[in-house]
């Protein structure tokens, strides 16, 4: 029985505003990656996951019970992650670390200890005055504290520097050994695929796609800049190679690949290449691939 | 039925505003006792007379009964406690639940095994030990300060009638409020029932008070169930008081419901 089950999931708010007939289910030990630009509809998804609102039509539930229903009891398993941290005023990290264990009627100090040092979190501070990378990583100890069986993270890297989103990372991969089922939700799909082993992707409320993380990345296409020593050369390449797309400009071409890109390696080795540089494709770029063509195989689940 | 860690956070998150009007409450209070003086009340008549009726009818200034608890029904329970309580009420009852809502960290009481009626009971709770706290506070040194001036003169029954009365009157205020509370997402509309209409209703009840052509207005506020001349001469005031307890009850009932079924933005 899958941990987390979304069935017709729908919710209108008018305009083309929403979330509209989604269908996906996480299993146990699984982690999901949520993929999407603003507006999408993942955070409204999640909110239908912690009960806040109720859907149109179309059910959400995890563990088995509903989620608009049962929310109380889904919490005492879950750690949620929003993507707006807004806390408590006038308590410090501590207090009110300590006020959500009570709370949830469940204190586990070491677990706790443990996971403010992995973050360097200085829990006495005021929330007020705190930056907000540090107000990041005490919602990240406040959602797993507690040790919970599923874990629903909004955009939970966002605010974190590099090497605090390592740790998170490290984190999630800890987590995920220990069984848990993890949904955490991104624009980023750098974020994503560190971690997940499977991605959905929204848009404008519509679920397009959900793969493996690997197949994804088979199919993603990445852009190179290289730079060659010369204007002629840039344009030999152009000429004697077909990739995706090659654009010259000078002595710069600008190439993209799909998948492997063994065969671009062995070409830019006949070269003298000064400079080689990738471009991230931006998510629409991602979901032109996804949303505007025909290349799913139809497996949208 | 009451979440502990949340009452008690709820408690320290507007302590400070009660012990404002406490100390406001427990300044004018016993001062206002201590003008108390057979003899001075004549002195005293002097000086309002000076003042034009309209006025002195507005603050409630319009005594029948003439011994210490009619002193203090006129001067104390025509206007003070009418608005200090009404200020604390007002601010504790948006902060309960909209105020959360508003922020986000609504978000947080709700992603723990914490049902959404189990909130709002604890916030209504809170409201109403709070108000009972300080409705306490003033009916014990109320008694004690007029013990220590006037020993044996306060008709101390009355007075603890005087101060249920205020004590349910505040409990139907404040309903209003956390209801308000309850169903709006943000401080900004929380407030424009929560307080515009308290505050409506005390406007109301002053201009009734002004003369005759606008005594009507009386029949469009509540606080006209809350009458001191009425309870100091002991004539029927028990129907207002029930009208006022059941009152509190709906609205502290519709409050919670209204939290229970609604989608909430965060």
């Amino acid at each position: 029985m899958p941990v987390i089950e979304i069935s017709g999931l729908t919710k209108d708010y008018g305009n083309h505003k929403g979330i509209f007939d989604l269908t996906f289910q996480v299993e146990e030990g699984e982690v999901f990656g949520y993929l999407g630009p603003n507006g999408a509809g993942k955070t409204t998804t999640i909110r239908h996951l912690m009960g806040f609102i109720s859907p149109d039509k179309g059910y959400a539930s995890i563990l088995g019970m509903d989620c608009r229903m049962q929310s109380a009891c889904i919490m005492a398993h879950l750690g949620y992650l929003p993507a707006e941290i807004a806390f408590f005023d006038g308590m410090t990290g501590i207090d009110f670390l300590n006020f959500m264990a009570e709370m949830r009627g469940d204190i586990r100090i070491a677990l706790r200890d443990k996971l403010i040092d992995m973050f360097n979190l200085d829990v006495k501070q005021r929330i007020r005055k705190m930056s907000k990378g540090m107000k990041q990583k005490l919602a990240i100890v406040c959602a797993f504290m507690h040790d919970p069986k599923v874990l629903l993270l909004d955009e939970p890297t966002s605010g974190l520097d590099p090497l605090m989103q390592k740790t998170f990372a490290e984190l999630i991969l800890e987590e995920k050994k220990k069984g848990k089922t993890i949904l955490m939700s991104s624009h980023s799909f750098e974020e994503i695929e560190r971690t997940c082993d499977r991605a959905g992707i929204i848009r404008q409320g519509n679920l397009v796609a959900i793969e493996n993380i690997k197949d994804l990345k088979e199919k993603r296409r990445k852009t190179y800049l290289i730079t060659f020593d010369s204007a002629e050369a840039a344009e030999e390449f152009k000429k004697n190679n077909s990739f995706d797309e090659i654009e010259t400009n000078g002595a710069t071409a600008k190439v993209s690949v799909t998948g492997n890109v063994a065969t671009l390696v062995r070409e830019l080795g006949r070269y003298n290449v000064l400079e080689l540089d990738t471009e991230s494709s931006s998510l629409e770029d991602i979901f032109m691939q996804y949303y505007g063509n025909n290349n799913i195989d139809g497996r949208m689940q | 039925m009451i979440s502990k860690p949340l009452i008690k956070a709820t408690f320290k998150q507007n302590l400070i505003v009660m012990l404002i009007i406490i100390a406001a409450l427990m300044l004018y209070l016993p001062i206002i006792i201590s003008m108390y003086n057979p003899d001075m009340q004549d002195s005293l008549n002097e000086v309002l007379e000076i003042f034009p009726q309209q006025f002195l009818a507005a603050l409630g200034f319009t005594a029948v009964r003439h011994d210490l608890l009619g002193f203090v029904a006129t001067y104390f329970y025509g206007f003070l406690i009418l608005l200090l309580p009404m200020i604390f009420t007002i601010t504790a009852a948006n902060r309960t639940i909209a105020s959360h809502v508003d922020k986000g960290s609504m978000a947080y009481l709700l992603s723990t095994p914490t049902k959404r009626s189990k909130i709002a009971i604890t916030q209504a709770v809170y409201l109403i030990v709070s108000i009972s706290l300080l409705t306490g506070l003033v009916t014990v040194v109320g008694i004690c300060v007029s013990q220590m001036l006037y020993p044996g003169e306060l008709d101390i029954m009355g007075f603890i009638m005087l101060n249920l009365g205020a004590l349910l009157l505040h409990y139907s205020l404040a309903g209003l409020s956390f209801f308000a509370s309850c169903t709006f997402n943000d401080t900004k509309n929380s407030l424009m029932l929560g307080a515009g209409l308290p505050v409506a209703f005390l406007l109301l009840q002053m201009l009734s008070d002004v003369g005759e052509s606008t005594e009507f207005l009386k029949y469009f506020t509540i606080y006209t169930l809350f009458d001191p001349e009425k309870i100091t001469s002991g004539e029927g005031y028990i129907i207002s008081f029930l009208i006022m307890g059941v009152v509190a009850i709906c609205l502290y009932s519709a409050g919670i419901m209204a939290f229970k079924k609604r989608d909430l933005p965060l």
